[in-house]
């Protein structure tokens, strides 16, 4: 079945293609260079952090800027490269080291400071709680990233092919990617069919909780060595001991994730106000497809703390302020994964003054994830050069089956996440956008016409109690 | 699964001889507004929806690889 959907498709836009002989009027694919602008600025807060096993703070800001030039090379075809940066802090990824470097033995010169109070050790040395960023150094990162992409289009518009690069790196990920695609358009352009296939070949850079790194490096003995060397570890009843080993860890071999991914796309023109797309996705990922600084707490393990020992019996209340648990492994998943996205768009023209803008999407996978996203957007015209859209979407989806709660996975399991963002949730976003837009270009930098300011603000909020803010605004500049 | 996906994709197909709107007649289809893909200023939404939830793709971009993301 599959084979022959593959075979039409591939006909279709032959044909599409051999329409090309018509002797027709040219007109250039991009008049001039374009060159836009874009930046944004996204915050979030929320109290499942999968680094802290899934309780923590999920505090983080983002801010990530991209400028994007497309350049006529001829006619027919148009060069569009990509470049983008984006930089954040985040109390989460603090916490791969959540340990504060206070008092003597946080330097691990040896220097026994802790001290006996009301029969429990008070730890002098390292402490951390999930529920702070620490000043370790995954607080931020920077993720740097470049896509090009070639285009050509036939004679008559009717067929485009087009191929592209992409690479990105951070500081324990990079990835390389390279794709392309095909569309052909039928009736009169009413009717467009796409293909797109694409591949990303990353890299793991694993970088582990910093407990769980000592265990591999020093092996069982590691709480006498290197960062655990005058350490005190502290049982559940505060009591110091040196019965913490976290023998389920083992580091990561195989540290490449492969991505693969074809999309079809459709979309018809209805009538002169309505217009209909539907894309279908289908993507084999391979390879190492867990996070290795994700902790995971075992229900059916005993629990071991570094800090304050007064503080373990609210460990999971934002009052913790001074103690943080050591993790018994890191999340383990498949290293394959098949996930099957199915969206549509429908807009309609209503009048000169509102438009209207759909979308859906069902998405399911082979880890029992199923999703649906709703979205609608209702552009206001105020005037030729003012247009003002509000916008939702709702988001819904239920959990992997390799999902649990914090400290609720058995030992015995042989895959298990506390990843909130793989948990059963609902999700509501609600915003609007502002946009410029100047034909004629009146107002000029240097020899760029500035044609489009796009402003958009949207808050998020989760029903597991994350909520984000983002605001974007981004500038079109066209070559005069 | 995908004979389902394959009836929705071929009706949609026929779909198509239903109308033809010719060049001239597609003034309001032609609106910025009216394109049938997301606005350029809605790649950073995407991206932290990526991050954030476990569904990605079917909107025209990416559906997975290039960030450590979900």
């Amino acid at each position: 079945m599959k084979i022959k959907i593959l075979s039409f498709f591939i006909l279709l836009t032959t044909a599409a293609f051999a329409q090309d002989k018509e002797p027709v009027f040219k007109k250039r694919v991009l008049e001039s260079t374009e060159v836009d602008f874009l930046t944004s600025y996204y915050d979030q807060n929320g109290s499942r952090s999968a680094v802290s096993g899934g309780i923590g703070s999920e505090k983080l800001t983002d801010v990530a800027s991209n400028i994007v030039v497309a350049m006529p090379l001829n006619d027919d075809d148009v060069l569009t490269i990509d470049l983008g940066i984006s930089a954040y802090s985040s109390a989460s990824s603090s916490n791969i080291n959540p340990f504060n470097s206070t008092g003597a033995s946080a330097g691990g010169g040896g220097d026994d400071d802790d001290r006996v109070a009301g029969g429990k050790v008070v730890a002098l040395g390292p402490s951390g709680t999930p529920w702070q960023a620490s000043s370790g150094a995954s607080r931020s990162d920077q993720l740097v990233s470049v896509v090009a992409n070639y285009s050509h289009s036939s004679d008559s518009r009717n067929f485009i092919w087009n191929t592209d690069v992409s690479f990105s790196n951070e500081y324990d990920y990079t990835s390389v990617g390279f794709g392309g695609g095909i569309a052909g358009l039928f009736n009169e352009k009413n009717t467009e069919l796409s293909l797109k296939v694409n591949a990303y070949l990353d890299q793991w850079r694993p970088i582990y909780p910093t407990e769980l790194h000592e265990y591999s490096k020093y092996g069982s003995n590691f709480l006498n060595q290197g960062y655990f060397n005058g350490v005190t570890v502290l049982d559940q009843n505060g009591q110091s001991t040196a019965n913490y080993l976290p023998s389920a860890f083992q580091t990561i071999n195989a540290v490449n994730r492969n991505s693969f991914s074809a999309s079809i796309g459709f979309s018809q023109v209805l009538s002169k106000k309505l217009q209909v797309s539907v894309f279908f996705d289908v993507l084999q990922q391979q390879g190492l497809l867990s996070s290795p600084y994700h902790r995971i707490y075992f229900a059916d393990k005993a629990n071991f703390y570094i800090g304050q020992a007064q503080y373990i019996n609210n460990y999971e209340s934002t009052s913790n302020a001074g103690v943080y648990k050591l993790a018994d492994d890191i999340e383990r998943l498949p290293d394959s994964r098949f996930k099957l996205p199915i969206g549509a768009r429908l807009n309609y023209y209503i009048n000169e003054h509102f438009l209207l803008r759909t979308y859906y999407r069902f998405y399911s996978d082979n880890w029992n994830i199923q999703s649906h996203t709703a979205t609608v957007e209702l552009p206001v015209k105020l005037s030729d050069k003012f247009t003002v859209f509000p916008m939702y979407r709702y988001y819904t989806q239920i959990a992997s089956k390799y999902y649990a709660p914090y400290e609720t996975h058995l030992s015995t399991e042989k895959f298990y996440t506390s990843d909130a963002d793989l948990a059963t949730f609902d999700a509501n976003q609600y915003g609007f956008g502002i946009n410029y837009t100047d034909i004629f270009t009146a107002s000029k930098v240097w020899k760029f016409g500035l044609k489009n300011i796009d402003f958009r603000f949207n808050h998020y909020e989760r029903s597991d109690n994350l909520k984000a803010n983002i605001a974007t605004i981004g500038f079109k500049f066209v070559m005069q | 699964m995908i004979n389902k996906i394959a009836f929705v994709f071929f009706t949609a197909l026929i779909l198509q001889s239903c109308s033809s709107v010719k060049e001239y007649e597609k003034e309001k289809i032609n609106d910025p507004d009216m394109k049938l893909s997301a606005r350029t200023a809605e790649r950073y939404e995407t991206s932290f929806q990526v991050y954030r939830e476990a569904a990605a793709g079917a909107n025209g971009g990416k559906s997975g690889g290039g960030c450590g993301c979900n």
